[in-house]
Parts: structure tokens; sequence; C-alpha cells
């Protein structure tokens, strides 16, 4: 096991990465689109909670259905696509080949987008699973696992044919990541769609996939960026690298038990959400290794690709301990059924986000072989972003906080309840408001690096090595 | 980690153990939980769901009504669930066994919905006076006017349309699917007295010291 060095700019840009224009750049270019919908879809969401007249007569658009269209537009269109596009980038990069299977990728990556996008319009028209995070609509499910497959096997020839023996840990958790999730969305499919169990063990099946999407996918992706990022960038070795494989395994291995913390006090075995507690407690050993090893991440050093990794990175240890506080029977008992799971919803989303975003700033210009054009757009979408995702998650944390004291008060009825979670969800509101806005701002810089020609005067900026990543 | 076999064959074992825990473990326990018959009713509980209100469900899980309402009363420590008459006892796994798809939910925006057949009986909210507020909307919910068609009177007015919502020589006309999503929800109940659904008492050590 070795840490990366850090390359010289003359090989910045490589065979390995003429391999992947086509693929990665679609992928990309499509993660962004699902990204900048699902949050114009997740705003009209909010509205709706504060204002529930909001779009009431249409009925595509039921607040039940653009929670789960605004749900499975990021989760399946933004985090599957952007997660796989810097993944795999990685395993070429870190496997030191040129990406083998590279049309698999455009192929799979063609009908996953076309899955996707008959998949809104099935929930939109009421075909949703009613399952939290498994909301496509039963009819697409096995193209999007075959398209998964397509898009992800690339990945593990890049690992098996790779030139160098030893592995690294950001080749770990991607490769995790893609051999894990077609293993439980199959199996979700399976048992809760096409030959369902019975009762509420199907619930419990549901809250097992719905935290593998976190632990096991999400997670993972976010965690092989930091590790892939902080040493290329810095140029150091990372410390006390030889505990990483034990982050690595205590992610994989508790990280799934977490499943029944939203189940407490429920119709199902009580031992289900106890086992949930305990793991969310043991899983706080992978975040204390990867403090250890990356807490240089938080010293960035004009670097913004290391500033977006930094705020996710803390994203990512909050959450891991709001899980283990929050997941306790005492304090379950106020936040289940409230905003507040909705905050921590958007903490994971936060943590995988802004650190993909990061991947993105480093690896765009050396997949474009271009530079960013605009510092100012990167600035705004920074800004944007870190603004947007505190005061989202804190809004709907101090909401749902609020909501859960109130609904355990029979005197208040839910007139009330509402009056008082109000104005917190405007609070949010705006603040999902900014998220988009920063996110288009991405979009746009993102499709004008695409549109950059290769002059002398852009290669000569390229050249440098702050272009390469909008240093700011 | 050179050993490629063993990695994967880690990552497999990882998640096949998660599952035969939670997946295959809640299916030891209850996976042979039938409905219970009682000798004196002469008849199954839970029952099932008549045509209608199976229809019904599949109105209610279409609309995404489970985005704001449980179906589930907690055990008798968690919250307010008993105080706010949303069940006279905790529900348990046996409740759900004849429903195709449970639909517990997971947020409460609007009041559980357990046993929401019961609680309209106890108000005398029947199925026209539900129609209407399914129109107006109530208490924060968004009202469903796409589920009602607004029609011109001619002749004789239908016998199924709102009485005194719609505007002079027009009708409200709920269609198929409010009908049966009406139904459902005044199917809804969680009555029957399950050994299992008692709460837990607990014995004193004096106790029994007579016997």
């Amino acid at each position: 096991m070795t840490t990366v060095s850090t390359s010289s700019v003359s090989t910045e840009v490589s065979d390995i990465d003429r391999s992947a224009h086509c693929s990665l750049s679609f992928l990309i270019a499509s993660s962004l689109a699902w990204l900048v919908i699902g949050g114009v879809l997740s705003l009209i969401n909010l509205i709706q909670l504060h204002t529930p007249a909001f779009l009431a007569d249409c009925a595509w658009l039921t607040y039940g259905h653009t929670q789960a269209l605004q749900e499975t537009a990021l989760i399946y269109g933004w985090a599957v696509n952007g997660g796989l596009a810097v993944g795999l980038w990685f395993l070429a990069r870190l496997g030191g080949a040129p990406l083998r299977g590279g049309n698999y990728i455009s192929i799979g990556a063609v009908f996953w987008n076309l899955g996707l996008t008959a998949a809104l319009v099935g929930i939109a028209c009421g075909e949703m699973t009613s399952f939290s995070l498994l909301q496509l609509p039963r009819f697409i499910q096995p193209l999007m696992l075959v398209a998964f497959g397509a898009m992800a096997a690339p990945g593990v020839l890049a690992w098996t044919g790779r030139r160098k023996e030893a592995t690294y840990a950001t080749q770990w958790y991607v490769v995790g990541a893609l051999f894990l999730f077609p293993w439980f969305f199959s199996v979700a499919q399976v048992m809760l769609l096409f030959v369902p169990v019975r009762g509420v063990l199907q619930t419990v099946l549901a809250s097992w996939y719905a935290q593998n999407v976190y632990s096991l996918l999400l997670a993972p992706l976010a965690v092989a960026v930091l590790y892939y990022l902080l040493p290329k960038i810095k140029g150091k070795v990372i410390p006390s690298y030889d505990f990483a494989i034990y982050g690595f395994w205590s992610l994989l291995l508790f990280g799934t038990w977490m499943a029944g913390r939203t189940l407490v006090g429920g119709p199902v075995p009580a031992w289900i959400p106890t086992m949930a507690i305990v793991a969310s407690s043991l899983v706080l050993f992978h975040h204390i290794i990867l403090f250890v090893n990356l807490r240089e991440v938080f010293s960035p050093a004009g670097s913004l690709a290391l500033k977006f990794a930094g705020f996710g990175f803390a994203a990512y240890l909050i959450n891991g301990v709001v899980d283990a506080f929050f997941s306790s029977r005492v304090l379950a008992a106020v936040t289940q059924f409230t905003y507040f799971q909705t905050a921590q919803h958007q903490l994971v989303l936060a943590a995988f986000s802004l650190s993909i975003f990061a991947a993105i700033y480093y690896l765009a210009p050396r997949i474009v072989g271009a530079a960013w054009p605009s510092s100012s757009l990167a600035r705004a979408h920074y800004m944007a972003s870190i603004i947007g995702f505190t005061v989202l998650i804190c809004a709907l944390a101090i909401a749902g906080w609020r909501q859960g004291v109130a609904l355990n008060n029979p005197e208040l009825n839910f007139t009330a309840i509402a009056g008082i979670t109000r104005p917190w969800l405007l609070v949010a509101t705006a603040a999902q408001g900014l998220l988009v806005v920063g996110n288009l701002a991405l979009g746009i810089h993102f499709v004008r690096l695409m549109l950059t020609k290769s002059t002398a005067e852009s290669l000569a900026k390229f050249n440098q090595p702050s272009a390469l990543e909008a240093s700011s | 980690m050179k050993n490629g076999f063993l990695f994967f064959f880690g990552l497999f074992f990882v998640l096949a153990l998660s599952w035969a825990g939670l997946v295959l473990g809640t299916q030891a326990q209850m996976g042979d939980l039938s409905p219970h018959y009682d000798d004196l009713e002469g008849k199954s509980f839970p029952e099932r769901a008549s045509g209608l209100a199976s229809r019904g469900q599949l109105v209610y899980q279409d609309l995404g009504c489970a985005a704001c309402h449980t179906q589930q009363v907690r055990r008798p420590e968690y919250g307010s669930d008993k105080e706010r008459n949303w069940g006279s006892r905790q529900s348990v796994a046996r409740d759900y066994v004849q429903q195709a798809r449970p639909l517990l939910g997971s947020s409460r925006i609007g009041p559980d919905l357990a046993n929401f057949g019961m609680r309209a009986k106890e108000d005398g909210v029947d199925a026209a006076s539900l129609l209407v507020s399914l129109y107006n909307g109530s208490e924060g919910m968004p009202a469903y006017r796409f589920l009602f068609e607004e029609r011109k009177i001619i002749g004789e007015s239908s016998p199924k349309g709102l009485q005194g919502v719609a505007a002079p020589g027009y009708e409200l006309v709920p269609t198929e699917r409010a009908e049966t999503l009406v139904a459902y929800l005044l199917s809804l109940k969680q009555t029957y007295e399950f050994s299992e659904a008692r709460p837990f008492e607990p014995v004193h050590a004096n106790e029994g010291a007579h016997e």
C-alpha cells in the first residue's frame, strides 16, 4: 500500500484521461443536469410544506409526488452519475492504465438516464413504490440495474487490470460502492417488488436498502474523493495511513446495520432498532480513523477543491455524531417522523455533494483538457453551496425539533404545529433556492469549460497548476 | 490489500451478514405470523380489506399520502400517540399481515391514520363529509380538487354529488378514485386486542408470594 505522489504539471493530462473523455464528460454533464432538476423539485417540495395550496390542483405534483421526485432525481440522477464519473476516473488513474470498456460506460449511462427520465414520469403519474429512497417505479428497475452493471463493469476491469499491484484507499472505497450497489439493489427489487415478502418485513427490508444507499453507496464515494484529493493537492503523505484499512471495513461492517434507526417504537421486533443504536455508535470508529487520516483537509491553503472537500468532510463527521446521538430512544422519541430526519438526509447529501464538487473541480479540466474559464462562477458556486447547505440543514433541524416537541404535546393540533414550524421552513426554502442558484452556476461553468477551445492562450493558462482547479 | 479474491469475498460477506441478520432474522421470528381466529366472533383478525378498500389503498399509495401520514401507533412510552387518540394500543406486526404493501410511513406532517376508520365512526364522520373535507382541504392538508368532477346539472342531479359545495346550477361529483380512497380511509382500524399488543406490565417480586 503506497500513498500516491503528486505528478508534475507536464504529465497532468495523460492517455488515461483521453480514454475517459467522452464517457466521463457525459456522466458529469448528466449528473449536473439532474442536480439542477432535483434542486428545483426539492424547492417545490419545500414550498408545499409551508404553503400546502402551492400546485395543489396539479395531480402530477402533489406533495407526495414532489417528495419522491426530488429524492429520486438527486440520488439516482445526481449522486449515481456524479459518483460514477469521479469513481471511474480515480480507478483509471490509480490503476495506471487507460480506461477499458469506455463504450459500456457510455451505453450504460444513456440507458440509465433514459430509464431515470421514464421513472420520474412514472412517479408523477403515481407509479412510485412508496419505499423511501427506492421510489423508482417497478417497471423500470430491472433496466436500471443492467444499466448500472454496464457502467460499473469497466471500474472492476480497471481494478483487476491495474498496473500496480498495491492498492490505495480510494480504490477500495470506489470498488466497494460499485460492487455492493447492484448487490443490495437487486435484492431489494426481488424481495420488495417482484416476489414481495409479507407484512412489516417489507418495512425492515426497505429501511435496510435505504441505509445501504447512505452507508454503502454515498459514503464510500465521498470518502474516496477525500483520500484521493488530499495527498494529490497537498503533496504530503497521509498520517497514520496504516489504519485506513480498518476505517474501510468498519464502515462496511457496521454502517449497514444502522437500518432500524427509523423504526424505533414501531411494529417491528424491538431488537432491530437496538442493533441500529449499537451500530451507529460502533461506526464512529470509522469516523475517528478518517479524522486521524484526513484532518489536513481542514487547512485548504487556497485550493478551492480542498475547501469544498473540507466542508464535505465536516458534514460527514457531524453526520456520524448526529446519527450516533439521535438514534437513541430518548431523542428519537422527539425527532422520529419529523423534519429532523429530513435534515439528517440533507446532511448526508451535503457531505456527498460537497466532496463530489471538489472532485469535479479537480478532474474536469484534466478530462476536457482546458482550464476552468471563470473563477468568479466557481466562487459563487462555493459561497452558495456552503451557505445554502448550512442554513438549510440548521433550519430543518430546528423546525424538526420544534415539530417533535409540539407533536408530543397532545394539546397542540396540526394547524398549531404548522404555525410553529412555518418560519423555519421559510428559511429552509430560501436556502434551497440559493443552492439551486449555486448549482446552476456550476452547470453553466461546466458547459463553458466544455466549449473552451484549446488555443495557445488557454493551453498556457492550463499549464499553471493553479488553473487546474479554479483556485480562488 | 493484494488478494483480490479475499477483497471481493469480504465485500460480499459483509453485506450478506447484515441481510441475513436483519431480513432472515425477522423472517425467522415472524414469517409464520397468521391472522388470529376468534372463536367467539367466528372470524379472523385482522380482517381482510374489502375490494373497494383495497383499490383505495392503491389510490392512497399513488397520491403519496404516506409522505405526510403514518399508519403506526408506537409503544406506550413514545410520544403522545395514545393521548391524541390515534389508537388505544400499539400497532403490532400482525396488524399488517393481510396488506399487500404496508404503508407505515415515516413522517407525521399530518395525523396518524392507523385507526382513522374507528375515529371517524366515533366523531360521526361519514363518507359524504369526508369527501367534502377532501375537496376543501382541512387543517393544513391541501385540497384534492382533481379527485372531483365539476359539471353542469342537466336534468336530474347526481345522487353522489357533494352537498352544499358546488356553485348553483353545477354539481361536484367524486371520481371513482375519491370514492375508493374514502372507503379505504374509513376501513382503517387496529382495534382487535391481540395478546402481543397488550402493554407490558412488570410483575412485582412480592406478587405471587401468596399463591
